[in-house]
């Protein structure tokens, strides 16, 4: 410790250099960080899904709807244990008109501060295949009664404070699901929890609706967004895919099947490896800090050549020289850390706050960003690996540094 | 017994398949409480001489002794802790670090010790006070002139109580009134605190300080 002031001192001497290397390495965690914690949470998404659920959806793209008749043809492969209509709706509650006391039940106007997942879904069928909703009987009788009734997580439900009979209205961004004479109203039927040590990765932040109610509400115009495909054995998950594509192979809308965790994961990504994507871009940026710190410290200790000289010359053995150096290193890489994490939370923050971009996220099921006590922690460590890693190969300069050279440095 | 005993010394640079000699079978014999100046011209190997007293570099072959220790037959960490007790440092270009106040510089080798920083900090006050810098502590190096500093260098290398004082061209790099008052303290450190000085130099008022002269020339020692 009684060495701190004095390396102290030698960070603040070219206080520029020291805080472009700190904010460098800071940029480099506030980077792993954000995009970890990404990672994690869309990692915790695809944990929700189930290996024996497969979702059949547009060849072309989600864009595009099925017809209603794949249903039963679908139920007819061998394997398929149940069928379920499931449409993402894309509603939000309807914002308030100017000169309007409240924002629900009578505007057109999308309030996208208020946008959560929502979707349309042969409820029986559905229900069926999801054990991870956990719905109490009663409700869950109450919902199929109820054409306008449907079914809520347990956040969502504590997010906007309803109970079992509020009346909410959703309205959606998508054309073909918008009624003329304004937007859907919905009876809340029933709450389900679901059972995080069972079901790691489960978001609550849902609601669930009968696919007729769009379907009759709409003048029967619409058709399935997608098959949500319960198998009876998860190893066959590829099987039957095929199977149930090679059946409209020749229709004007085929198919495209995949495994529940696959759609989540190209739902989530919409392009590519995501996982690829981002762990690429956190190394390149990582692997050039790295340089960029090694260069600065190595030109710091360039400059301090004839001290080194000195202080070895003053007694200080060669360990005790590099043991500063790689001191300053850390010390750099702990600071750098430190704002590089405190970034990354407060950009977190900011995105699950900010109304359109908290909108965005929720849609992909990204409800919740937190920077996780794990991601800080490896972020922190890849601070102190940086600093360290910088300051090796200089420390190891001063440590093999012969007085008498350094004392002739210029 | 002498505190500076150099005996038969050889010091041999080598440089890809070039050998230069330096030193060829030197010897010089310091006495305890003696002032000794080393005068040469430029390459005669009067710094090297000086570099292997003070335990920082070592002969080719010949033994250095000082204080009763080898210094030639020390591993390199039990020379920087031979340095850190034994021999005070003094250099031409003061070498003190920008960074720190005349105090911190002065405090540099005591962090070596066990002391506490109250301890360390009395030690480093006194040092000053010696030198005449007492009213300069927490100026640093870029706020005093070429002779403070060499006064400040001068309390650094005083402060952990060395028996040996090395100077390489102490006055090189003052003015006539600076190397005058430096080496005035050189005199009073010697006379009053008992240190034995080592002190290479050009300048023939500085030598006149010293009780004994030498001449190198060609790594050969001449009195």
């Amino acid at each position: 410790m009684k060495y701190l002031p004095y390396v102290l001192k030698h960070l603040r001497r070219n206080w520029i250099r020291t805080a472009s290397t700190v904010l460098a390495i800071a940029l480099c965690i506030f980077l792993f960080c954000t995009l970890q914690s990404v990672m994690a949470e869309v990692n915790a998404l695809l944990e929700g899904t189930s290996a024996n659920r497969l979702v059949t959806r547009h060849a072309v793209s989600l864009v595009f709807n099925l017809p209603l008749s794949y249903g039963a043809r679908i139920q007819s492969v061998h394997g398929v244990k149940r069928v379920a209509i499931n449409s993402w709706f894309g509603g939000s509650l309807p914002a308030k008109k100017e000169g309007q006391e409240s924002g629900e039940g009578d505007s057109s106007t999308t309030d996208w501060s208020n946008f959560f997942p929502n979707m349309a879904v042969e409820a029986e069928p559905f229900l069926a295949m999801y054990p991870e909703y956990q719905l109490p009987p009663d409700q869950y009788q109450a919902f199929l009664q109820d054409l306008r009734g449907c079914v809520i997580g347990r956040k969502l439900a504590d997010k906007y404070g309803w109970k079992l009979g509020d009346t909410f209205y959703l309205e959606s961004f998508i054309p073909p699901y918008r009624k003329p004479d304004g937007p859907f109203e919905f009876v809340v039927r029933g709450i389900f929890d679901t059972d995080p040590v069972k079901y790691p990765g489960t978001d609550t932040n849902i609601m669930l609706f009968h696919h007729k109610y769009l379907y009759e509400g709409t003048g029967r115009g619409v058709a399935a967004g997608s098959y949500w495909v319960e198998i009876e054995d998860p190893e066959q998950a590829g099987a039957v895919s095929k199977a149930i594509d090679a059946l409209f192979e020749n229709s004007d809308a085929q198919t495209h099947t995949e495994t529940e965790k696959a759609f989540a994961a190209s739902f989530v990504s919409m392009a590519g490896n995501l996982a690829l994507l981002l762990n690429g871009i956190g190394l390149a940026v990582t692997f050039t800090i790295l340089l960029v710190t090694a260069n600065t410290m190595s030109m710091a200790v360039r400059e301090r050549r004839t001290e080194i000289g000195v202080l070895k010359t003053l007694g200080f053995s060669s360990p005790q020289v590099m043991g500063l150096v790689v001191t300053e290193a850390l010390l750099l890489g702990v600071l750098g850390g430190a704002i590089g994490i405190g970034g990354s939370q407060g950009i977190m923050w900011m995105l699950t706050h900010a109304p359109g971009i908290k909108t965005a996220l929720a849609g992909i099921g990204l409800s919740e960003l937190n920077l996780r006590p794990l991601v800080a922690s490896l972020g922190f460590v890849v601070a102190l690996f940086l600093g360290l890693a910088a300051g090796f190969v200089p420390a190891l300069g001063a440590y093999r540094a012969r007085i008498t050279e350094a004392l002739r440095a210029v | 017994m002498a505190m500076v005993d150099v005996r038969d010394v050889r010091k041999i640079y080598r440089r890809d398949a070039e050998e230069l000699t330096v030193l060829d079978g030197l010897s010089l014999q310091v006495q305890a409480g003696d002032f000794v100046a080393l005068m040469g011209p430029s390459g005669s190997g009067k710094t090297t001489l000086l570099n292997l007293i003070a335990g920082i570099d070592k002969p080719t072959s010949g033994t250095v002794v000082v204080n009763g220790t080898e210094v030639s037959r020390l591993s390199e960490t039990q020379l920087a802790a031979f340095r850190s007790h034994n021999v005070g440092f003094i250099f031409q270009f003061y070498n003190l670090i920008p960074v720190l106040s005349a105090t911190e510089n002065v405090e540099l080798p005591l962090l070596l010790t066990s002391l506490s920083k109250k301890e360390r900090r009395e030690r480093a006050a006194t040092a000053l006070k010696v030198v005449g810098l007492a009213d300069r502590a927490e100026h640093y190096p870029r706020q005093l002139s070429g002779g403070q500093e060499q006064r400040v260098a001068i309390a650094r290398a005083i402060v952990t109580d060395p028996k040996v004082l090395v100077a390489d061209e102490p006055t090189g790099d003052l003015d006539a009134k600076s190397a005058q008052e430096i080496l005035d303290l050189m005199e009073t450190l010697n006379r009053d605190f008992k240190k034995t000085i080592v002190m290479v130099t050009h300048d023939p008022r500085a030598a006149a300080k010293a009780h004994t002269k030498y001449h190198l020339d060609k790594g050969v020692l001449t009195s």
